[in-house]
């Protein structure tokens, strides 16, 4: 039955979600210290040329590769975040977005190690190297009835979901305590937070290069699933496509950038089916949400009603009536 | 003494904005700063937090010099500051204000956050139940889940208050804590002042309202076009004819009162 149910090809759109998520909440971290980052796809491509660079040249396993690959645009991120603190609003994001720009013209002319714009191929693919190891030790994907492609895609899914709810986990909680109260304050007033004793050197960098991390971290996992990467996929495009996730879903919360990717990932998808006119479509969705709902589609006070409806229906379940608030 | 200034002076560009200012306040003080508008009283603020680095002069706090210290290191050893124009965080609810108030006396990293290890634990309950006990004293438990942009004028001054005491401060500065609140509001505030001078703290005070001032302060320094006119109890303040002309002016010259 499983087998009928998993479609490769549905399989792979939900591991481009899983991405696009961790891109989104890369641009949101960076956002939640009121730093506005149009480099993250330069650090997604950092990620993802390290990692696939290590995997093919030097047989590093592929784990190993994705964390070097993060850790690589981790400290890409502080070099580029120390500067950036004399920048803010728009003049930061042009910034940033020309460090991107940088990096890929970098990927493009350094052929002797990138290829070039050819792209690299032949990067080790996250799910079938899995698969690999599992049927070395006997495993067969025919236990569960699934055919061997199926299996790969599924496994893929698998590891990226795990890896999505370690960093939804992470961020909220972070944000609950003491950092994330320390980034609100800074992106609601810079000079108050800093006479509260708050340092802000460290804040900001901290957040920036959170944000470069999850970057470097989504690009190398997407080279894996790829397993095909070119200067092409990190260009400037994919910034703007970034923040869009976090401008669309809403950017006051990390649910709003979650939304956000994926709803922009499954909608031209969904919407094959009128083929050229989907992009139109993209276009008139984001002229209407910054005419009609220019925070977002979720933002604080929408998760507010929603958590008031959870306790209404808890309350009436039980017949308890509803807690009151003062 | 709690804090020393120096002969601080501070220009900005041509225009001098502080001249030469000395004064010292002592330990357990409430201390006016008054003067017409752009005396350079909120300058002087801004020069004691290191917001500002002084042109010259130096400024001592408790016998250290402060003068080039960052400003979240100046309020990490005990001066905290409230803002003329109400600078709350205005998105968070009120007990968060107060919680970001207590940052630098607390001090989990990223991963205790996260893991919520006991040592974090603790220390997130304790800033939270010093929080509630500032809300308190400043009458505004009822409003913990409020979001601080929603508050009353008054409430918002109060919740700055509350915000900046919970640092810890040895030295506490309000700026124009008086300013558009109604009689009645006033004589809470006149109130909530001498409280936290009862807990030990040391407030410095920059008032527009003269009767409040007179009434509040124990010593009172008038600055009048960046340099020091006068200096003395209430008392003498009222009777000082250099004051009085500076805030009345004189006959010749009762256009320029800027």
């Amino acid at each position: 039955m499983l087998g009928e149910l998993l479609n490769p090809y549905h399989l792979q759109i939900v591991s481009f979600v899983l991405i696009n998520i961790i891109l989104g909440i890369s641009i949101y971290i960076t956002l939640s210290s009121g730093q506005l980052s149009l480099g993250n796809a330069g650090f997604m491509g950092i990620g993802a040329y390290t990692s696939a660079l290590l995997t093919i040249n030097f047989e590093v396993p592929i784990i190993l590769g994705i964390i070097l690959g993060a850790l690589v645009a981790g400290i890409f991120g502080i070099l580029i975040g120390i500067p950036a603190l004399r920048l803010s609003g728009v003049y930061l994001a042009i910034a940033t977005l020309g460090f991107g720009e940088v990096m890929r013209v970098i990927f493009v002319n350094w052929e002797s190690v990138t290829q070039g714009a050819i792209g690299l191929s032949g990067v080790p693919h996250l799910g079938r190297e899995v698969f690999k190891t599992l049927t070395a030790i006997g495993f067969d994907p025919e236990i569960l009835g699934l055919k061997n492609n199926q299996f790969i895609y599924l496994i893929v899914v698998s590891i990226l979901l795990l890896i999505n709810i370690f960093i939804v986990w992470f961020f909220v909680r972070q944000n609950k305590s003491r950092v994330g109260r320390a980034f609100a304050a800074i992106k609601m007033d810079e000079k108050a937070a800093e006479s509260m004793g708050i340092d802000i050197t460290y804040y900001k960098v901290l957040s920036f290069t959170q944000g470069a991390l999850l970057a470097g971290f989504a690009g190398a996992l997407y080279a894996h699933v790829m397993a095909y990467i070119s200067p092409a996929d990190f260009a400037y495009h994919r910034a703007i496509e970034i923040l869009i996730f976090s401008v669309f879903g809403g950017s006051e919360v990390i649910w709003g950038a979650i939304f956000g990717a994926a709803f922009m990932t499954i909608m031209p998808e969904a919407l094959r089916f009128i083929s050229e006119y989907r992009y139109m479509i993209y276009g008139a969705i984001l002229i209407l949400m910054m005419a009609f709902r220019p925070q977002g589609i979720i933002d604080v006070s929408l998760l507010q009603w929603f958590k008031k409806i959870i306790k209404f229906r808890k309350g009436t379940d039980h017949g308890t009536g509803i807690k009151k608030r003062h | 003494m709690v804090l020393e200034l120096k002969n601080v002076t501070k220009n900005f560009g041509g225009i001098s904005a502080l001249t030469d200012v000395s004064f010292t306040i002592n330990e357990g003080e409430i201390f006016g700063l008054i003067g017409p508008n752009g005396a350079g009283k909120t300058t002087m603020f801004n020069v004691i937090t290191n917001m500002f680095l002084p042109t010259s002069g130096e400024i001592n706090f408790l016998g250290e010099k402060i003068s080039g210290t960052k400003p979240h290191k100046i309020t990490d050893k005990g001066i905290c500051r409230t803002f003329q124009n109400i600078r709350l965080f205005s998105q968070m609810t009120v007990l968060e204000n107060v919680l970001v108030g207590r940052h630098c006396r607390s001090k989990s990293g990223v991963f205790s956050s996260v893991f919520r290890t006991k040592s974090q634990q603790s220390e997130e309950a304790m800033t939270r139940e010093a929080a509630t006990e500032l809300l308190d004293l400043v009458g505004l438990s009822d409003y913990e889940d409020v979001i601080a942009e929603n508050l009353a004028y008054g409430q918002q001054r109060r919740l700055e208050i509350a915000r900046a005491l919970a640092s810890n401060p040895k030295l506490l500065l309000l700026d124009e804590p008086a300013a558009g609140m109604n009689e009645t509001e006033t004589e809470n505030l006149f109130d909530l002042i001498k409280e936290v001078q009862k807990k030990g703290v040391t407030v410095l005070l920059i008032e527009h309202d003269m009767p409040f001032v007179m009434k509040l302060c124990d010593r009172i320094t008038v600055l009048n076009f960046g340099k020091k006119l006068a200096e003395g109890t209430p008392e003498e303040i009222q009777n000082n004819k250099d004051v009085i002309e500076a805030y009345l002016g004189s006959e010749e010259d009762d256009d320029l009162d800027a």
